[in-house]
């Protein structure tokens, strides 16, 4: 009975209602979408870091990373190999032979970490290759008589195997892609010339276009200047297992892009065959294993037990090498956590205050209803039941809103291209896909209507301490 | 009657209702003030730590070296334009150094690293890495001797967890280690007995010594005491080779650095580099950092410095950081409009439920003549009173917890500060003083009022007395 | 047509039409061959704002072997340089240390001069890395010589693309050399000048390294002294001798 009159109070004062369910839809909105953001943008680095370049635990000789000495393999290999594949989280094992060198073209060289990888072994776990920017190589698919290399884009750049040259066919596709006939006119004179970084080609670019035209559509012209020449050589130079300076020509077949500099500047993938002869290691030597988890959480339960089983090497968690996202990653949800206190202490505070002038409002109603015999009790939980309905609605309201934002922007992603360079620049995709858990979602809405379920408890207790005498006479 | 006394009479004839009101925009703008200077304390302090513990916030470069930082454009540093520069009003100290690369070696290990050489008496006017010399180290043997001690639990399960661990000051050791304060007076002796760290530091008169970094003291395996090798190309490509002894170790921000830091004296490292009178920057102190400040500077110093010389500023030497800033404060602004998107809906249904409740008298004073422009027009006035009011209260509550947060900045403890500390930020969360940004959140705060204020004064005029008079 | 019968004709008397390949061996030959022994040179490496002169005695057998002392100027005299295969290792009295030179060490010039890593180590063939094609003729510094283009085989671990040698047809001393990169553009032109007979032999006494892309930078190596064929044994390239040799 009370239910039904709540029910129908609520409906009565249609503005009032609708401003309190507003206020809670907005809050559920803006606290899930914040969080989805905040966490797409982290769960992509960590994803991307993971996958492509750490992998969950990694296992070493226990010298291995501080001196990087060839000889550091790990000492059975086999047995590394069985404990790993004892435990059921583990879904992909790897064994990698990893050297430092450097690596050189006729533009100079550069240090770099060569890992040769068992190609066909590390067919599912070796997820860079989605990496591989198209065009640019077959990733180990074709049949080059020579070694073949997979080096990152940054690496490419340093040693002008990318390089910028404004063919005539790149000018056409220019024109196509809407820049205006006079800018592409304006290019001309830069026809087939080649600059060897990007800076040089925006050096030229400055000296022909207005500084306006040069933001406008410089990022375009750098793209479609962009190019690469299929195969090219670069010879790879270390030490081997004497000591002695080795190296040779290998032959670029496929350049992968991340958003992790570094990483793109250092790495260089090769067979593993290959690295081995020229190294002179020994059949079954491994410098690395690495073993990826069928989930980012499981790792904290895992290598624990990964590392007392094998007490003589050392066992890494990924967070343990990069110690800079682990730290991101709980500091966000530090942030996040404070964010989320403030907006649900508003949320409250504007509930609060809502009812509590729709209670007043009511002085006269609420004053008749006492008068004709209900009693405190009930008229208490009328008002809260009042605030459980519109809470409950605005909380589903909320999930929907936001649900639908985010099934959108997680499509079609955000866009901060602006801010491209300092976020790639630490690892961080610039296109942000909004994302999140689903008992995170159902958590946060159940918070959010709990808060304005009980900021209605002060206004409700009000509305009993007035007297219905004076109510009634009006205020 | 004016307007003016009107509504404020109104406001007075109905406290509570009043107060309802104020209190929806106190909250307002208390809220919006407590996040701001929260997040602009935070960016402001990882920033500047950066900025301070190493790039200063001017500099004086030869023009090209800022596009290529290399040895070759180094410059001879005249003591004459030091003094100049030393003059200028907003300038506490000229620190020259000579940067450049080297390959250091030790026994059998060799690895890439930066050689800053600076005067250590000059350094200590402006970056003070003597604050970052080791003073307490975990070694297997201090903990061990700690553990027989008796320690608050925490702290003996942390002393595992960090052994090896080297710490540059006692606040460090207490967050670290999660010291409690009542803990602190019985348990710091203790570390000072076991623990301590045996250091050193350049003076002005050495040569043929090095500080180094924690970092590069392990990969190298050499500790106070020890020889290091540093290789490498001089200006002009000359060998660069000398034997430098390590006398002291510091902890530096920042594993890339702290992995690569070697520290000589300007003397010895110009001799290393064959560089004689030269400097590859010098660093500018100074005592006023804001924009402002900064940029003055810059350009006064800019007329002294003449043909082949250039001021930098922090923000052209960093632009990477810079960018990165620029990302986080506009992803804080983000959440900072989300935060204002809950808050208006709270002051918006403050006010719609007040005009609700005063219908009848509405509908009554127009009934007995009230103009409705005029009706209108009070109960604007009434609501910029209330919302000044509120302001007001929101301003001032936030102000407590606003120096309360700069004062003693919230801290964190063990694994949480240590992760804070080896990325180089000091593991607090700070606020950020009252400055123009309480402006902002003011105007804003007064705007979605104006909203709110915009909407009644429409529904009056779209009144139907009757109805009204009825309610 | 007409350019074949003229070559066939200008061929010198008593020579065999020599093939390209033949040309590039010859040319080699004379260029390695020649520097075994011992020399004194000087090293001046230009850039646009400065120029610096370094002097060295050099002893070397065939490629693989050579140990390199400096003689000026002041700062680096002392030091010495032992090759040995791919091996680098430097001796620098001021630090008392033997070092062996990773390869990071060498990525700069060697003392600062255009003279790279692979330059002084690698072992490249010109003759077996590289197929060969006559061009024609020119001349140059008043010599008439064979215009060759050296194309860089495919599998070969060379960091040019091509290169085209100019051979003094007479004497097969290489007059100049342009190396290209992969993408055909010009990274360095080498000159040989200052041609003179020296211990009996006809060959240039300054050579010229001067990288494309770069305004104003340059490396000259004058030769200042040399003896072919003198005594000498692999075990005269140790460890030991570096330290003690005058």
């Amino acid at each position: 009975m009370i239910t039904s009159i709540a029910w129908k109070n609520v409906w009565r004062n249609r503005t009032r209602s609708l401003t309190v369910i507003a206020a809670v839809t907005v809050g559920v909105f803006a606290g899930v979408f914040a969080m989805a953001a905040i966490n797409s943008s982290i769960v992509q680095r960590i994803d991307a870091a993971v996958n492509e370049e750490l992998s969950h635990i990694q296992i070493n000789h226990k010298e291995f990373r501080s001196s990087s000495d060839l000889k550091n393999v790990i000492p059975e290999p086999e047995r590394v190999i069985s404990v790993l594949q004892n435990i059921p989280e583990v879904t992909h094992i790897a064994e990698r032979i990893i050297v430092r060198g450097i690596a050189s073209t006729s533009a100079g060289s550069t240090g770099v970490e060569v890992t040769g990888i068992n190609v066909e072994g590390e067919e599912e776990m070796f997820t860079l290759k989605t990496r591989l920017i198209p065009g640019t190589g077959s990733y180990f698919g074709s049949e080059t008589r020579l070694n073949s290399a997979f080096i990152g884009e940054k690496l490419a750049k340093e040693l002008y195997i990318i390089r910028y040259i404004l063919t005539e066919e790149s000018l056409g596709t220019l024109k196509e892609s809407g820049v205006p006939s006079s800018v592409v006119e304006k290019l001309k004179p830069l026809e087939d010339q080649r600059f060897t970084t990007e800076k040089k080609l925006t050096e030229a670019l400055a000296g022909l276009l207005s500084a306006r035209e040069a933001k406008e559509y410089g990022m375009m012209i750098r793209e479609a200047a962009w190019s690469y020449r299929e195969g090219s050589r670069i010879i790879l130079t270390f030490l081997d297992a004497d000591d002695n300076q080795t190296g040779a020509a290998f032959r670029i077949c496929g350049i992968f892009r991340t958003n992790n500099d570094l990483f793109e500047a250092m790495s260089v993938f090769v067979p593993e065959n290959e690295l081995r002869r020229l190294t002179g290691l020994g059949e079954g030597e491994y410098h690395r294993i690495i073993a990826r988890l069928a989930d980012n959480d499981l790792t904290d339960r895992v290598t624990p037990e990964v590392k007392e089983a094998l007490p003589g090497l050392e066992v890494m968690h990924w967070k343990e090498i990069q110690t800079d996202l682990a730290m991101i990653a709980d500091y966000m949800n530090q942030i996040y956590g404070i964010f989320m206190a403030l907006i649900l202490a508003a949320l409250a505070f504007g509930i609060v205050n809502t009812m509590l002038m729709s209670v007043l409002e009511r002085t006269r109603e609420l004053g008749m209803l006492s008068a004709i015999g209900m009693n405190r009790r009930r008229v208490f939980t009328m008002i809260m039941l009042e605030s459980i309905f519109l809470s409950v609605v605005g909380g589903f309201a909320g999930m929907l809103v936001s649900g639908v934002v985010i099934a959108i922007t997680g499509h079609t992603g955000i866009n901060l291209v602006k801010y491209s360079e300092g976020m790639e620049a630490f690892g961080y995709s610039a296109h942000l896909y909004p994302t999140i858990g689903a008992d995170f979602f159902i958590m946060l809405t159940v918070l959010i209507v709990i808060t304005g379920i009980l900021s209605a408890v002060y206004p409700a207790r009000k509305a009993l301490q007035l007297n219905p005498v004076e109510a009634l006479r009006g205020e | 009657m004016k307007d003016y006394q009107l509504a404020w009479r109104n406001l007075w004839r109905n406290r509570r209702r009043t107060l309802i009101t104020a209190a929806s925009v106190f909250f307002a703008v208390f809220f919006a003030l407590v996040m701001r200077s929260f997040q602009l304390g935070t960016y402001e302090k990882m920033y500047r730590d950066v900025i301070e513990s190493y790039t200063g916030y001017l500099q004086l470069q030869h023009t090209d070296y800022i596009d290529e930082s290399s040895l070759d454009n180094g410059f001879i540093i005249d003591p004459e334009l030091i003094s100049m520069i030393e003059g200028d009003p907003n300038v506490t100290a000229v620190i020259p150094k000579l940067e450049s690369f080297a390959l250091a070696a030790a026994g059998s290990r060799t690895q890439g690293v930066m050689v800053i050489g600076m005067d250590p008496e000059n350094e200590m006017k402006g970056l003070n890495i003597i604050n970052r010399l080791v003073r307490y180290r975990l070694t297997p043997e201090a903990v061990e001797a700690l553990k027989a001690e008796s320690l608050p639990d925490r702290t003996g399960k942390l002393l595992d967890v960090f052994v090896n661990e080297s710490f540059t000051d006692e606040a460090s050791l207490i967050s670290i280690l999660g010291i409690g304060r009542p803990d602190t007076s019985d348990v710091l002796p203790l570390f000072r007995k076991h623990a301590a760290f045996k250091n050193g530091y350049l003076t002005s008169a050495d040569s043929g010594y090095a500080v180094i970094g924690n970092g590069l003291s392990e990969y190298l395996h050499a500790g106070v005491g020890d020889t290091i090798v540093l290789m490498g190309q001089g200006y002009h490509g000359a060998t660069a080779a000398g034997l430098y002894i390590i006398k002291g170790i510091v902890l530096m921000p920042q594993p890339e650095i702290d992995n690569r830091f070697v520290y000589l004296t300007l003397d010895d490292a110009r001799y290393l580099y064959a560089a004689p009178g030269m400097a590859t920057s010098a660093i500018i102190s100074v005592r006023d950092t804001k924009e402002g400040d900064i940029n003055m500077t810059r350009n006064r110093l800019g007329q002294i410095t003449g043909d082949g010389l250039a001021i930098r500023t922090w923000k052209e030497m960093n632009a990477l950081l810079l960018n990165q800033m620029e990302a986080d404060n506009k992803s804080g602004a983000i959440m900072i409009g989300i935060l204002y998107l809950v808050i208006a809906f709270g002051v918006f249904g403050t006010v719609l439920m007040m005009m609700a409740e005063r219908r009848r008298e509405f509908g009554m004073l127009v009934s007995i003549g009230m103009q409705k422009g005029k009706l209108a027009k009070v109960i604007s006035m009434e609501m910029f009173l209330v919302g000044f009011l509120g302001v007001a209260a929101g301003v001032a509550g936030s102000l407590p917890i606003v120096f309360l947060g700069y004062a003693r900045p919230l801290r964190f403890t063990g694994e949480m500060a240590k992760m804070y500390e080896d990325y180089g930020f000091d593991p607090v969360m700070p606020m950020l003083l009252p400055d123009t940004y309480y402006l902002w959140q003011v105007v804003i705060v007064l705007l979605i009022l104006l909203i709110a204020i915009t909407f009644s004064v429409r529904k009056i005029f779209k009144m139907n007395v009757i109805n009204a008079v009825r309610a | 047509m007409q350019a074949a019968v003229f070559m066939i004709v200008s061929i010198p008397s008593g020579a065999q039409q020599l093939t390209a390949t033949e040309i590039i061996r010859k040319a080699d030959e004379k260029f390695n061959g020649e520097l075994s022994g011992y020399s004194v040179m000087s090293m001046t490496i230009i850039r646009p704002t400065w120029e610096r002169t370094v002097e060295f005695k050099s002893w070397s057998l065939e490629d693989d072997y050579a140990l390199t002392l400096i003689t000026a100027p002041a700062r680096e005299k002392g030091q010495t340089f032992l090759k040995r295969g791919n091996e680098m290792w430097s001796w620098n009295p001021a630090i008392s240390r033997l070092i062996k030179l990773p390869p990071s060490m060498m990525s700069q010039g060697w003392m600062g001069s255009d003279y790279t890593n692979d330059d002084i180590l690698r072992e490249s063939s010109v003759v077996n890395d590289y197929t060969h094609s006559v061009e024609g003729e020119e001349e140059i510094d008043g010599r008439l010589c064979h215009e060759i283009k050296l194309l860089a085989k495919d599998d070969a671990d060379v960091l040019w693309g091509h290169q085209v040698w100019w051979v003094d047809k007479k004497e097969f001393i290489v007059l100049k050399a342009e190396l290209y990169d992969e993408d055909g553009y010009l990274v360095r032109t080498e000159r040989g000048t200052g041609l003179k007979t020296m211990d009996g032999r006809f060959i240039p006494s300054v050579i010229e390294l001067v990288p494309a892309e770069e305004e104003g930078h340059k490396t000259i190596l004058k030769i200042m002294e040399v003896k072919f064929n003198i005594e000498l044994e692999e075990s005269f390239f140790s460890q030991q001798n570096m330290k003690t040799i005058r």
